[in-house]
């Protein structure tokens, strides 16, 4: 016991040292940072990286508050730049660095290094259902990728990985990568993930790390062209990213859903098993809830688009042009949107907090869906995954965060105040208990990454 | 258990949220410390960080957090303080509009850097006050609420159908999860009968369990228990209950109540005509509804090998005794079924099949007006039912329906609608009754002279407030009374005022077949009652039953009972042998 607790420190000291080496190539204290890094990893995260997908999340997360609070924060704190230097914009590349070569490296070792630390017996886990479903719901992400891609015409990029210019040999090598990154993402995460909500959200955190991983690293070093890792550059990478993010989106989505009809047809459905309400009446429950939770949220949202007089161009989803069919039309969609909360988020939140913190993550995925996405298609457009759109529709971001933590609070309402009629039935209390989240998934490292990644991309590459 | 489920920001003791709040505000007037010089407004934004480390100690019940975790949740939780304070709130306060568009975001972004230096420093001045409290504070007081045993107050609520059921789910709603009030149903069936789709059953469109609702689960916290009432002790505030019709103290059951509420509704009256009671069919109950669909069946399955033509013609003719809604809504049923099914027949001609209602009045329906009325009656009769108006059904014998004067039905089958009774099990000597046998009940229907004994229902004669007028014991007044007497009763448990009924009908539907209805509804800004007729008056029928039956589970399969009954022919499956 003695030997593992001190392995596993120093292992971590090593791996971060080699890469604060990467991190910093061209200075004496990047390997003694990154050591400084790995230790700290090591010593804090070390019960909670159980398994390699709950590793690299806590490594994104750490590493996101490390960017923000070493780079970030000595040169605001200590340095004091002058006045109209964007300090975000000067460390860009230091974000994407710290995230590739320490939040995951450090991530996956140390997760890898909790799941053999676990007390026998070790859960058994087949490889064949995450590749097999993982690989299904990659195809599909990489479906509604291809859409954008063919668009803009970007599979004859592609294609140039394999000295081609052929668009079906693009596409061919983007689905092939799809299935395969597709694949991983069950391997990876298939331990951590339980319901629809978390699965989505950690699809999303995943695409946007193959988004630093793919377009703006791999690509360039297989075309033997400069690693450029600057905001600049990652601003012409905007559709990649904004594909990365639906990509993911749909990888979760479609994982999630295969993953309980397996379930639910393998164990759930079998009446010894079979709770007694029955998943329908749950999922009409949570509808209703979710319907009923979103009036306030769109309200709130309201005022952004009063005050941005975005109602008009509402209407027109519905062939209308006034505002008040703007505001009718939005007020149904934010009941949808509310019921799709209620049947995805059900049971993630363990108290208001956690329920704010989902709700802004839900908030930014429909920012990514509605005004960035459907919008345009709905309105007979191209998808406009670009800067200029994502700066017009700035606005709704602030909107969509503040009606999706306004829609989980009250839907956390609903079901806490359930949870207390189940209280007086300690069968249904167990029963309750076993389907909410436990303590200590990475949760946190999953909403500072996807909301701060998010956030301070759509801000930073918006014009 | 109970700790991860409960324990929130309503369930906990007062000082318990000041405690955290305090310690939340300390966090946040910490973390405030990475926002001086950052923000643009520093004073305003310290403020709301005081704020915003105040609600993060009460939503966070993070007493499972690691010190990192809270670090990580803090950061995360300064994204949008950002958003709210340094893009709206604080250029709000400058005067000038929220800087949401890309340049003034930008501008702002190393704020975001201040903010969720804030929420890191938060989280883990928060941990530390977490972990130190105990030694200079004591520990955490106990977020539960302490377990009752034993309820103080026991409610006893007497009849299973809208009015019980009502009352029941009402006080659940009032009381909540309240351990020190218990809720006791005792009913015949253990589950509610939604009546208004009765007549659906005999006639083979829905299935017979789709409108029954089960009370253990419609009920969240009532205790049902299924069984018969033997004997009322309002001296001593209890009852017994057991099998029906035996006394024995092995199978018997004593229930102590502090509030007893009377809901068990009504049977059919025979008029006292004994052939009637042995030989006619009643239409109260989901086997009632069964059996006659059945013996529709077995009639059919006789009559088409059945060569004599008069008994052929005995066979085939189904009279409904009553006018009223109830068999008016049977024989539009019976009359689909027993048409639509006689293609199954070979050796049966339409021809010979008769629908008889006989009612005693000159003409039906008379909850409705007369041009309603006299539609439905053109509808039905139109769809080949016949009418015998003005008179009554006085005797039945094997194979003959006796009306007024001596006139005889040839029929095997009589379905009794024309008269119900109450349910009544209370000493007439103790509690006051009407003629027909339902107790009288004062406006707050409260049994007078019998504190904690309240009625309501089809067993009771209620009077409502404002109008001064008897209630009819229809369901829509059941529902409305259960919520008065569940109010009245939680008043009376609190010692504060009682209330008395009163409701204004909100008017009446009637099915009359295929796609047909009568409806006279009260309408908001109308002073008369609005009518209408027809398939639109049929879709409003069926929209508000579906919307009033209880339970969404029930409400998809009778829909999807709906949609399959117009897509497949009728079933003429006999469900049980009841013969």
């Amino acid at each position: 016991v003695i030997h593992k607790s001190i392995a596993r420190p120093i292992s971590l000291l090593a791996l971060g040292a080699i890469a604060g080496l990467f991190v910093y190539p061209h200075t004496a204290f990047g390997p003694f940072l990154g050591a400084l890094y790995g230790l700290v990893f090591a010593f804090f995260f070390a019960e909670r990286a159980s398994s390699p997908g709950t590793g690299i999340m806590w490594g994104l997360g750490y590493t996101f508050v490390l960017w923000i609070g070493v780079p970030l924060g000595i040169s605001r704190f200590v340095l004091h730049p002058a006045q109209g230097v964007n300090v975000v914009d000067v460390h860009f590349r230091e974000l994407v660095a710290y995230t590739l070569f320490l939040g995951v490296p450090l991530g996956l070792a140390l997760g890898v290094w909790g799941s053999f630390c676990r007390p026998r017996p070790w859960p058994s886990f087949s490889f064949s259902r995450p590749l097999l479903v993982g690989g299904a719901a990659g195809v599909l992400g990489g479906w509604a990728f291809g859409k954008w891609m063919q668009q803009v015409n970007h599979f004859s990029l592609i294609a140039g990985l394999v000295h081609s210019n052929s668009p079906e040999i693009g596409k061919l090598l983007h689905f092939g990568v799809a299935v395969v990154i597709g694949a991983v993402f069950g391997v990876l995460f298939d331990r951590d993930l339980r319901d629809y909500g978390s699965t989505i959200a950690w699809g999303v955190a995943y695409g946007m790390l193959w988004w630093l991983l793919g377009p703006l690293t791999i690509m360039p070093l297989w075309l033997h062209e400069p690693v450029d890792w600057s905001a600049r550059k990652a601003g012409g990478l905007f559709g990649p990213l904004i594909g990365h993010i639906i990509y993911g989106l749909i990888v979760g989505i479609v994982y999630a859903t295969l993953n309980r009809i397996w379930l639910h047809f393998a164990t759930e459905a079998d009446p010894i098993n079979r709770e007694p309400e029955g998943p329908a009446t749950r999922f009409l429950i949570s509808m209703r809830w979710g319907a009923t939770a979103s009036v306030g949220g769109g309200l709130l949202f309201s005022l952004v688009m009063l005050a941005t007089g975005a109602f008009p161009r509402v209407a027109r989803v519905a062939g209308g042009s006034l505002p008040l069919e703007g505001f009718v039309v939005h007020m149904l969609i934010s009941a949808f949107v509310g019921i799709s909360y209620g049947m995805l988020f059900r049971h993630e939140a363990r108290n208001y907090g956690g329920a704010f913190l989902w709700g802004l993550l839900y908030g930014f995925i429909w920012w990514i869906l509605g005004p960035l996405t459907l919008m345009p298609v709905l309105l007979g457009t191209a998808l406009t995954w670009t800067p200029a759109a994502a700066g017009k529709a700035l606005p709704s971001l602030i909107g969509h965060l503040l009606y999706g933590s306004a829609t989980a609070c009250a839907f956390f309402a609903f079901e806490r105040r359930c949870s207390r009629w189940i209280m007086l039935d300690p069968r249904l209390a167990a029963r309750e208990l076993r389907r909410l989240r436990p303590a200590g998934t990475p949760t946190p490292a999953l909403w500072v990454f996807v909301l701060g990644m998010g956030v301070l991309l759509s801000t930073l590459i918006a014009m | 258990v109970e700790d991860s489920l409960t324990n929130d920001l309503f369930t906990v003791p007062t000082h318990y949220i000041w405690r955290r709040g305090f310690m939340g505000a300390v966090a946040g007037l910490v973390g405030s410390a990475a926002l001086i010089h950052i923000v643009a407004n520093t004073p305003l934004s310290v403020m709301c960080g005081v704020v915003a480390g105040t609600c993060y100690s009460l939503g966070f019940f993070n007493r499972s957090e690691s010190l990192a975790e809270s670090v990580i949740t803090g950061s995360a939780l300064g994204i949008p303080l950002w958003m709210l304070l340094s893009i709206i709130v604080s250029p709000g306060f400058a005067g000038q509009p929220p800087q949401w568009t890309p340049h003034g975001m930008q501008q702002r972004l190393p704020e975001l850097v201040g903010w969720m230096f804030y929420g890191a420093g938060m989280g883990v001045t928060i941990q530390l006050l977490n972990r130190v409290s105990p030694w200079h504070i004591g520990t955490d007081p106990t977020s539960t609420p302490p377990v009752v045993d034993v309820a103080k107050t026991r409610i006893v609520i007497v009849g299973g159908g809208f009015a019980g059921m009502h009352t029941a789910a009402t006080l659940e709603e009032l009381f909540g999860p309240d351990r020190s009030v218990s809720i006791t149903l005792v009913s015949d069936t253990a589950s509610l009968l939604f009546t208004p789709m009765l007549s659906e059953v005999a006639g083979g469109s829905l299935e017979p369990t789709h409108i029954s609702t089960p009370l253990r689960t419609a009920l969240r916290r009532t205790e049902i228990v299924r069984s018969h009432v033997n004997e009322i002790q309002l001296g001593e505030s209890r009852i017994s209950v057991g099998p029906k019709g035996i006394d024995s103290d092995d199978e018997s059951r004593t229930l102590p109540y502090d509030h007893l509420v009377f809901a068990l509704g009504s049977q059919s009256n025979h008029m006292g005509v004994q052939n009637i009671g042995e030989k006619a069919l009643n239409f109260k109950s989901l086997t009632d509804a069964i059996r006659i669909r059945n013996q529709v069946i077995e009639s059919f399955e006789r009559a088409d090998r059945e060569l004599d033509h008069s008994a052929r013609r005995r066979l085939l003719t189904f009279v409904i005794a009553g006018g009223g809604f109830a068999g008016v809504e049977l024989a539009g049923s019976l009359n689909d079924f027993a048409r639509g099914i006689v293609a199954d027949y070979p050796h049966i001609r339409a021809q010979e099949l008769r629908i008889i209602v006989v009612h005693s009045r000159d003409r039906i329906l008379p909850e409705l007006s007369d041009p309603l009325a006299s539609y439905a009656q053109k509808c039905l009769a139109s769809r080949g039912v016949t009418f015998e108006l003005n008179s009554h059904v006085r005797d039945v014998q094997d194979g003959v329906v006796i009306l007024d004067g001596g006139k005889e039905i040839s029929s095997e089958m009589l379905v009794w609608t024309a008269g119900n009774k109450p349910n009544t099990l209370l000493d007439p000597n103790a509690v006051s009754h009407d003629e027909r046998g339902c107790v009288i009940v004062d406006e707050m229907l409260s049994v007078p002279g019998h504190s904690g004994v309240w009625a309501l229902g089809d067993c009771a004669v209620v009077v409502d407030h404002r109008s001064g007028q008897r209630c009819p014991p229809t369901a829509q007044f059941a529902v409305r009374q259960a919520q008065t007497v569940a109010r009245n009763v939680k008043a009376m448990i609190e010692g504060s005022a009682l209330a008395p009924f009163h409701f204004d009908s909100l008017g009446s539907l009637c099915a009359v077949g295929y796609h047909t209805a009568c409806a006279e509804l009260t309408v908001p800004f109308f002073k008369h009652r609005v009518r209408f007729s027809g398939l639109f008056a049929w879709l409003v029928w069926r929209t508000v039953y579906i919307s009033k039956l209880p339970g969404r589970e029930r409400k998809l399969r009778v829909i999807v009972d709906w949609i399959m009954e117009t897509l497949f022919p009728r079933d003429i499956v006999q469900t049980i042998d009841l013969t």
